[in-house]
């Protein structure tokens, strides 16, 4: 009974999967070229990873979807282990969380810097193929040679880069091992807190629940390994290097673009300093001519609406000043240590008088009038 | 031998016959479904400048209170977090409670604010802020709120300008950015933010997602959305939901001056409490900031843990200090249903008793 279930049941899983894929498809291409420039092909989402920007709901599924598959994957294979259903409870739980050639929910933990760098990884590839094809010159994987002739610029630059991917990919291996340890702990660690549940006298009665209890489990181990100084060096070295990769392949570009007379990267980002530059000194200028930036605006039946305002405010204020009662402090709100009173607190900062001079400076301007000549 | 699984077959078939049909019904529910709208509380522009915006926020009453809050917000993710859902709203919150709210949008810095630095988020464009609003209401000083990063920046903006400020609000704020459990911070550590900068310019949004993401890689790439199976078939929840999700998503990339400032100064030379800390030239002594000071921090905070908020009592120079610690996370403080009973009424009676 339990085999035709199954079998309906897969059944049934397959047809949703096949319709939530389908809805997928629907959804528009796009996205990040920054992470995934291909757009979203669900094959490559076995591991959660960052997503096309579509319509929301495509872009809420693209996120989603890697995670629920691996679930109900996980669920079949639940319900066909007879797990928690008598015999050796450890051994069923080995089965089924690392069992049949690897965890059901190690692409989760696996694919964290793999998802991140999906864009690179891919880009890096297309690199590759270009850098084949336009005769940039050797793969990266060889090892130093001697440059020269009219390429040796080139050249270097090329094992400069075989260098840097090297680099990169032996700092990922070092990553990538951390995580493995931290999906290995956090099975270790459900497995220690579901033998505490025994010596409670409690039980987990659904699958679920299981899930849940390994996801607490997981991530304690995974935030106790992120916060070694182990983690640290290897997340740094990790950025680090590819980031090194996609400086020097940024450079080579930038080399082909200067020969094709296309303006290159280094030249906007010059440019756009330079413009940055005279931004801050027009500021400036205005600052001390009195006037507001020239891309400043204000709208000016507002300002005049506040100056009335303020004017009212000023005039409340001086008939009720004297009369206004005090509250108590809330309830909620817990003052620690420097309990002094509001008001001692308040004298003592007016009388403080290194801490004084911007409030002489602003209360020596009049900002309301002065908001007509200001406006742009 | 007692076990700690007890599997009823029926039970898990039921289970997983249940999870299956809620996942295909799913489909059909979430076909032609609109972009959630955040709460858009009405409000008016009253100050521009390059891609930032002061919003005046408007209320169903007039506000009672005299001196108007600024809302400053940190630079990444976007302000609309403050104003998320109509009944999730920590500006309608506070408007409700009779206070006049302003709130500093940043907006989507692009190529041309690439070199945009601290001093020009600081003393540039947050400053003029404050003079915006202090010129509408015709005061010397006014009240500040400040959000996680924007906590940093009041506090930097308030030892710096100490004669503009009145009351300064923090809110989930790093200050301490060295605690042993700031996993953000831990990681920042071995990076070269120089070769980072140089070589990505601006900061995209979606590796900032994805480094928060991988905070918690399990609970937000995998069980979040198992737990969305569940309510699939509530509209009104999955529209919260998906709102959610446009807010996490919908990001700004990062100036990368004002990144590389950031991670250097903050994350890595933890200057802001070790006194060191220099913006455009002059020093941030956060003993200077002597208003008062509401410091609010989240006990289940991932991002920001409480010690690095807590800290701030240490280092201020203030003897009006209160701290309150919210039961939630760093974004519940902001969304959950405990937040909006008991965060603006705190905030607006600790203000009260010092307008």
């Amino acid at each position: 009974m339990a085999t035709d279930f199954l079998k309906d049941y897969q059944a049934q899983a397959q047809q949703s999967w096949d319709a939530w894929t389908r809805y997928m498809q629907q959804q528009p291409a796009g996205g990040s070229a920054f992470f995934n420039p291909a757009g979203f092909n669900p094959a490559a989402f076995a591991a959660p990873g960052m997503p096309p920007q579509g319509g929301p709901a495509g872009d809420l599924l693209a996120r989603s979807m890697a995670g629920l598959k691996s679930y109900t994957e996980w669920l079949q294979g639940a319900a066909s282990s007879g797990i928690g259903q008598g015999g050796d409870w450890q051994r069923q739980l080995q089965d089924l969380f690392a069992g049949a050639g690897g965890q059901p929910f190690a692409q989760a933990f696996a694919g964290i810097d793999t998802a991140g760098a999906q864009g690179f990884a891919q880009s890096w590839q297309s690199w590759l193929q270009a850098a084949q094809s336009g005769g940039l010159g050797g793969l990266p994987g060889m090892g130093p040679m001697p440059a020269f002739g009219y390429t040796r610029e080139q050249q270097m630059q090329q094992q400069a880069l075989a260098a840097a991917v090297r680099e990169y990919l032996e700092t990922q291996g070092r990553y990538q091992a951390l995580i493995q340890r931290a999906n290995t702990e956090g099975f270790e660690r459900l497995q220690s807190q579901l033998s505490q549940l025994t010596e409670r006298g409690q039980q987990l009665d659904s699958l679920k629940a299981l899930y849940d209890q390994w996801v607490d489990a997981s991530e304690a181990a995974y935030a106790e390994i992120a916060l070694s100084d182990e983690f640290r060096v290897a997340y740094g070295d990790m950025v680090n290097a590819q980031m090194r990769v996609r400086h020097l392949q940024q450079q080579q570009l930038e080399a082909y673009c200067r020969e094709l007379g296309m303006p290159t990267r280094s030249e906007v980002t010059a440019l756009s300093k330079q413009m940055h530059e005279l931004r801050r000194e027009l500021r400036t200028g205005s600052k001390q001519a009195g006037v507001k930036p020239a891309n400043a605006a204000s709208d000016e039946a507002a300002d005049l609406r506040a100056e009335i305002a303020a004017l009212k405010r000023k005039l409340a204020e001086n008939t009720s000043k004297a009369s206004a009662p005090k509250e108590s402090r809330p309830a909620s709100a817990t003052p620690i240590r420097k309990a002094a009173t509001s008001s001692a607190k308040s004298q003592a900062s007016k009388s403080a008088p290194s801490k004084t001079p911007a409030r002489k400076a602003s209360a020596s301007r009049k900002p309301v009038a002065k908001t007509a000549t200001r406006r742009k | 031998m007692y076990a700690p699984l007890s599997m009823d077959p029926a039970k898990i078939l039921a289970e997983i016959t249940t999870f299956q049909r809620k996942l295909a019904a799913g489909v059909g529910n979430l076909r032609g479904l609109r972009e959630p709208e955040y709460a858009n509380t009405p409000r008016e522009a009253v100050y521009r400048e390059d891609k930032l915006t002061v919003w005046h926020f408007k209320g169903s009453q007039k506000p009672t209170s005299k001196t108007p809050i600024l809302i400053v917000y940190a630079l990444v993710n976007t302000a609309w977090m403050t104003d998320l859902q109509a009944d999730r709203s920590l500006v309608r919150n506070l408007l409700a409670q009779g206070e006049d709210v302003y709130l500093l949008d940043w907006g989507y810095p692009d190529g041309a604010d690439r070199w945009l630095g601290l001093d020009d988020y600081i003393n540039g464009y947050l400053d003029r802020c404050v003079d915006a609003v202090r010129e509408r209401h015709g005061l010397k000083a006014i009240n500040l709120l400040g959000i996680c990063q924007g906590g940093a920046f009041s506090l930097c903006y308030t030892a710096l300008q100490p004669g503009k400020v009145k009351n300064l609000i923090t809110m989930v704020t790093p200050v301490d950015f060295h605690t042993p459990d700031n996993m953000l911070s831990h990681w920042t550590r071995n990076l070269d933010v120089d070769l980072f900068v140089d070589t990505l310019g601006n900061i995209p949004a979606e590796l900032m997602n994805w480094v928060y993401l991988t905070l918690k890689p399990l609970r937000l790439n995998q069980q979040k959305y198992i737990g969305l199976v569940d309510i699939l078939d509530n509209p009104a929840e999955l529209e919260s939901f998906l709102r959610m999700e446009r807010w996490i998503f919908d990001s700004p990339d990062q100036a990368g001056e004002a990144f590389r400032e950031f991670i250097k100064d903050f994350y890595q030379g933890n200057k802001l409490v070790d006194g060191t800390l220099t913006i455009g030239g002059k020093p941030v002594d956060l003993g200077m900031i002597t208003q008062p000071v509401l410091n609010i921090f989240a006990e289940q905070d991932h991002l920001v843990p409480p010690d690095a908020s807590r800290a701030l009592g240490k280092h201020v120079g203030t003897t009006d200090y209160t701290q309150l610690a919210f039961k939630g996370g760093h974004i519940g403080i902001y969304v959950s249903s405990r937040a909006q009973r008991e965060v603006p009424p705190a905030i607006h009676q600790w203000l009260n008793t010092r307008n």
